[in-house]
């Protein structure tokens, strides 16, 4: 099953919103079908939720699968002989990890479409790559969400540069020798918002900087905002900090699931997310209704991209709302969003306390 | 007699709390917890709290009274065992001072470990009891009061279960299996509450005679024993079984009556609505008893089970996700009745139809056979647990 042949040349806010709609839902709907004829697990959600195929005429009435289902089953569209490879979310110790079964079809999908929307971003040209992170070994069954985004930077970049040592401390000698060859021409530079703001802007010693030169650098970073809350810093702060600092040429938040990697959304100067023709989104109200714009809600995501498992269209555990903002100008095809966070956990309230 | 810790927070009384058994029911105590009532009553931080105000009233002189009278049908004295450590849940604020009570109206000094969550109701009762604790008149209570919190501490749960002459653990199978870790003295008990399951039982022919009033009552009596604690004690109800005539025509009275109660009453959090949609789908794929299911709203998830057996009894849920089935005859009620079974809560049911039920059938399990409305109503006998005899021992003089 591929559905983004014939969109892949394209660039990826290139359509207007009612063009995209058309083809966007017919696609989805394509999809629901394909996964509903080779997921026994899908087919029977929707079977149980009573969904008629015969009745999806709209977007909004496409099935949504409850993110947290990934953790505890084995949602899957292939043959298992057909898996190339195996991510896993990146969730804090002990928690369940979401699994999500690749073949090699939908792998190279992910890449193209990253590919297609970073080159927005960066051009077309491959540039050097430092990634805030330490080195990690790749193995097809333990591939988690960072280390799919690393790899499918990677794929753009001439050469990449890992900062920090297994320690997560900066390397000054990997810094400043690739600051040295590479600061002059435009790069990358790559990692988790929390990772970026605790292990490199934090810890950064000036003095050991040899060429404080990252004004021809574009620093692209998602992940959320989690592991910054109890020190309050959100993104007009980390923004802030970083430029002052290093004076970074670009500085741009990216939002996506490994759920649905690969159709990430990126931040504009506004600071709304935007959906591409390979992506969209929808808000939900607390009994899963589809909210107008400029409500806040719960975020459902759909994507083109998953076709080895039914991930096409999730309700996650964020809120957020779409934006209609007459002063931004950015991405006039997209539907723009913002995401306020996630849904507060409920303090556990087993009868269990030690 | 503990030595003083400085991790340990101590809401109520000090660590010099004695072992010292003491009669049952003994006067000061019962004078103590009357004026715990009065000082609850008064407070008035205690007032928005329903679950404190109940305890303000099973507390006070008259109730105590009329519990003692019960008790002390027995013949031979009892005293009370000693010192008790009471291990108290996190999901009922104000269970630890019941559990105290009952300590302490048994004649034994309590040492109490609240949850760390930092419940409001805690906070009111912990600083009432201290005003009380204050007049002179109580100061030999001071030495039979500990109430403490403190975060997981090895050494300290080791050294005072070692001290205890019995441990009352609240809180289900996973605490219980982690404070056997440590041992008591040879002659200690632990007075076990495991993980419960409970279930309702509704008369469908009763329910359709029903007129708007009684059934608003009916409703609001079955959302106090779930939705005031987000369904989440061992007591609320996680499966609804009907008996009798016409059932159709009294489920859709009595959900569609409920529906209506739940949206203007029930304040969940927002992770309800993925919480129960998420279960819902979790359902689909694992219970292969699911028949059909419907949405009331999005704290009131019915989902009709094809069957009834024992692997039914896991399937707690949380803010307002139920089962039901229909019975065709009553006997068919022992396929989902084993030992997890703790309350059956009933409606339009005579209590002596139960009594020979049970006495004829010899069923395996459910300690509670109660009317729905009163799931919640705590006693000293609790999980088929008679605490006024287990907490006091016997003395035998011929």
């Amino acid at each position: 099953m591929n559905l983004i042949n014939d969109i892949i040349k394209l660039e990826p806010y290139s359509l207007n919103q009612i063009n995209k709609n058309n083809f966007f839902f017919e696609k989805i709907k394509l999809l629901t079908k394909f996964h509903f004829n080779y997921s026994n697990d899908y087919k029977k959600i929707l079977k149980k939720l009573n969904f008629n195929l015969k009745n999806l005429n709209r977007l909004e009435k496409v099935p949504f699968l409850p993110i947290r289902l990934f953790k505890s089953f084995d949602l899957i569209s292939i043959q298992k002989k057909k898996i190339s490879n195996i991510m896993l979310s990146s969730g804090t110790s002990g928690a369940k990890l979401s699994k999500i079964y690749l073949d090699r079809e939908n792998a190279i999908n992910q890449s193209r479409v990253l590919q297609n929307i970073i080159n927005t971003v960066i051009g077309k040209k491959k540039i050097p790559m430092l990634v805030i992170d330490k080195k990690k070994i790749y193995d097809v069954n333990n591939f988690n969400a960072s280390m799919a985004a690393i790899k499918g930077f990677s794929l753009l970049s001439t050469e990449i540069t890992y900062l920090l040592n297994n320690n997560n401390e900066i390397d000054y000698e990997i810094l400043n020798s690739f600051l040295k060859k590479n600061s002059k021409n435009k790069f990358l530079i790559f990692g988790f918002t929390g990772n970026i703001y605790l292990n490199f802007y934090k810890k950064l010693d000036l003095k050991k900087l040899k060429n404080k030169n990252f004004y021809n650098s574009i620093l692209i970073h998602g992940g959320g905002w989690k592991k910054l809350e109890n020190i309050k810093v959100n993104n007009k702060i980390f923004k802030e900090q970083l430029s002052r600092m290093l004076n970074i040429g670009k500085i741009i938040n990216y939002y996506g699931l490994i759920e649905q990697t690969g159709s990430i959304f990126f931040e504009c100067k506004c600071g709304y997310f935007a959906t591409t023709i390979f992506s969209d989104v929808l808000i939900r109200d607390e009994n899963l209704k589809t909210l107008p714009t400029n409500k806040k809600g719960i975020v459902q995501l759909l994507s083109l991209l998953p076709t080895s498992y039914p991930g096409h269209s999730i309700l996650t555990e964020d809120l957020g709302q779409i934006i209609e903002d007459k002063n931004c100008t950015c991405f006039n095809n997209s539907k723009k969003f913002i995401i306020h966070g996630r849904i507060k956990e409920a303090e556990v309230r087993g009868c269990a306390n030690i | 007699m503990i030595k003083k810790d400085l991790s340990i927070k101590y809401l109520v009384g000090s660590h010099q709390v004695n072992s010292n058994s003491q009669k049952p029911y003994d006067s000061l105590v019962i004078d103590f917890l009357g004026e715990l009532s009065n000082e609850l009553i008064r407070n008035r931080l205690a007032k928005k709290f329903t679950d404190v105000l109940a305890l303000a009233f099973f507390c006070r002189k008259k109730n105590i009274n009329l519990i003692k009278k019960k008790f002390f049908k027995i013949n031979n004295p009892r005293l009370g065992l000693g010192l008790i450590f009471h291990i108290t849940p996190s999901n009922i604020p104000t269970n630890f001072a019941y559990s105290l009570i009952f300590g302490l109206l048994t004649g034994n000094s309590n040492i109490v470990k609240v949850p760390n969550k930092p419940f409001e109701q805690i906070k009111i009762i912990c600083h009432s009891l201290n005003k009380v604790l204050e007049k002179k008149i109580f100061y030999k209570l001071k030495q039979k009061i500990l109430i403490m919190r403190y975060d997981r501490n090895d050494e300290f749960t080791k050294k005072i279960s070692s001290k205890a002459d019995a441990r009352i653990i609240w809180g289900g199978d996973q605490t219980i299996n982690e404070l056997r870790k440590f041992p008591i003295k040879p002659r200690g008990i632990d007075i076990p509450f495991s993980d419960r399951f409970s279930i309702s039982l509704l008369n469908s022919s009763k329910v359709n005679k029903l007129n708007k009033y009684q059934i608003n009552k009916l409703i609001i009596n079955f959302f106090n024993d779930t939705y005031s604690v987000d369904q989440n004690a061992c007591s609320s109800s996680h499966i609804i079984l009907w008996y009798g005539k016409e059932k159709i025509k009294a489920k859709y009275k009595f959900w569609n009556n409920l529906t209506e109660l739940v949206k203007t009453k029930y304040r969940p959090p927002q992770i309800s609505t993925i919480d129960n949609y998420t279960q819902l789908h979790q359902d689909f794929l694992n219970l292969k008893e699911i028949k059909k299911y419907k949405i009331y709203e999005k704290c009131l998830y019915v989902l009709d089970l094809k069957e009834i057996n024992q692997n039914l009894t896991q399937l707690k849920r949380k803010w307002g996700f139920f089962y039901q089935y229909d019975l065709t005859n009553f006997s068919e009620i022992k396929k989902i009745i084993n030992k997890r079974l703790q309350t059956l809560t009933y409606f339009g049911f005579d209590k002596n139809f139960f009594k020979k039920f049970i006495i004829k059938e010899e069923i395996n399990g459910i300690d509670r056979i109660v009317p729905i409305g009163e799931a919640l109503n705590i006693g000293l006998t609790w999980d088929g647990f008679d605490l006024n005899k287990i907490l006091t021992r016997e003395i035998v003089i011929k």
